[in-house]
């Protein structure tokens, strides 16, 4: 299935940073939800944005307008003060997306758990994200380091515990 | 003298009833016709501009109040009511990307869409009317000659002849510019840059600076909002 881009993506003046405040909240929150819809399409968890510079996401050739890589900087910005991106580096030149956040994953693989009621059982990471019993879920296919990250908030919580079973990793349900 | 003068008296009063007289007839054939027609009149918009003329002629309003026979007998006050109600919501609804200005075409599809299909049909001619009546909610609604259509702003912004000469230059394109306004207005440079700026502050136009001869004012109730379709991500 195509992604469906906003009307705005359409709109010249969406590339060019509104001077007006009001305007400019519109056109940030509308940049937020693109980059986080653009990146859940599909599936992408990290940017690098040099490359994002030129991806479609932030240049529509069709119209000849591209985001400027300040303006980029900011959305990404905004969307790190909502959990939703963490820079990788100093420089800003890399950051994971989180379309959804650990804490998020974490309450969706919980939820899972209890359906098929895998609490009080061990389990290994790579039954979590390769296995049979999961390709239905939202997680199949989920890069190691956010299952962990997830798996993490539910430690915090009290509903699992994380430890190393040989050489991969395994975590046991409360 | 005197006798003269109490004959044109009478005359006149006599005339005067038998006007009076002419016109309770004609509100008594309107008020026959109003209620034989009742239903032509609430389903056909055409028919409906037709009656609210005959009535503008005599001098009745059926819209002038929500009681009293006219709006009883057709019911045509809620109907304005409602309608009123049913711009307002679009309006509203489509604020945060127009910033309160829609052309009438736009509303009136829009306007139709949530009505649904079984709704009786509505005219652009209906709507200008309902929204002149939403006016005396004070000045939130208002309506703007373009060209052949109009412009409906549902802000209370003050837009004054300079704004709106402005707007309808952009209507064509969805834009303007200080260069286009300067070749066919011949307006001195600050009053451009003034009426540009306040367009920008008033969240009616975005700017666009990346357009190779300038920068553009867009206004986003001038591009057609059927231009945004879904590209195919494999297009651009």
């Amino acid at each position: 299935m195509g992604f469906s881009w906003p009307w705005q993506y359409s709109f010249q003046p969406f590339f060019t940073l509104q001077p007006n405040m009001e305007t400019r909240q519109k056109q940030l929150a509308a940049w937020c939800s693109l980059v986080l819809d653009y990146c859940r399409h599909h599936r992408l968890y990290t940017l690098d944005l040099q490359e994002a510079q030129e991806s479609v996401l932030f240049n529509n050739r069709q119209i000849q307008r591209k985001l400027p890589s300040e303006v980029v900087i900011i959305v990404l910005e905004e969307l790190r003060k909502k959990g939703n991106v963490e820079w990788q580096d100093k420089g800003k030149n890399r950051c994971l997306v989180l379309w959804r956040r650990p804490e998020e994953w974490g309450n969706l693989l919980y939820q899972w758990v209890n359906k098929v009621g895998l609490t009080n059982t061990v389990c290994t990471l790579y039954e979590l994200i390769n296995g049979e019993d999961t390709v239905k879920e939202e997680f199949h296919g989920l890069e190691e380091w956010l299952m962990l990250r997830a798996l993490q908030c539910l430690q915090d919580e009290g509903k699992a515990e994380v430890f190393g079973v040989g050489e991969g990793q395994g975590v046991k349900f409360f | 003298m005197r006798r003269r003068g109490v004959g044109a008296g009478a005359i006149a009063k006599k005339k005067l009833e038998e006007m009076s007289k002419q016109l309770e007839t004609f509100r008594g054939h309107l008020e026959q016709f109003a209620s034989k027609h009742k239903q032509d009149i609430r389903k056909s918009p055409q028919f409906r501009m037709q009656f609210q003329n005959m009535c503008a002629a005599i001098g009745v309003d059926p819209l002038a109040s929500g009681k009293g026979f006219w709006s009883e007998m057709l019911g045509v006050g809620d109907f304005y009511y409602e309608l009123g109600v049913q711009i307002v919501e679009v309006c509203l609804a489509l604020r945060h990307r127009n910033g309160g200005l829609m052309m009438l075409d736009e509303l009136h599809k829009r306007v139709l869409k949530s009505r649904g299909k079984l709704a009786q049909d509505v005219s652009q001619d209906d709507l200008i009317r309902a929204i002149k009546k939403l006016k005396v909610l004070g000045n939130g609604f208002s309506m703007i000659q373009m060209g052949g259509s109009y412009l409906v702003q549902s802000v209370p912004a003050e837009l004054n002849m300079d704004h709106t000469t402005v707007l309808q230059l952009a209507e064509e394109n969805g834009y303007t510019s200080a260069a286009e306004v300067k070749a066919a207005l011949k307006w001195e440079p600050e009053r451009i840059d003034h009426i540009l700026t306040y367009l920008l502050r008033e969240g009616l136009a975005w700017l666009d600076i990346q357009a190779t001869d300038g920068p553009q004012y867009w206004f986003p109730a001038l591009c057609s909002q059927d231009a945004a379709l879904e590209l195919n991500e494999t297009s651009p």
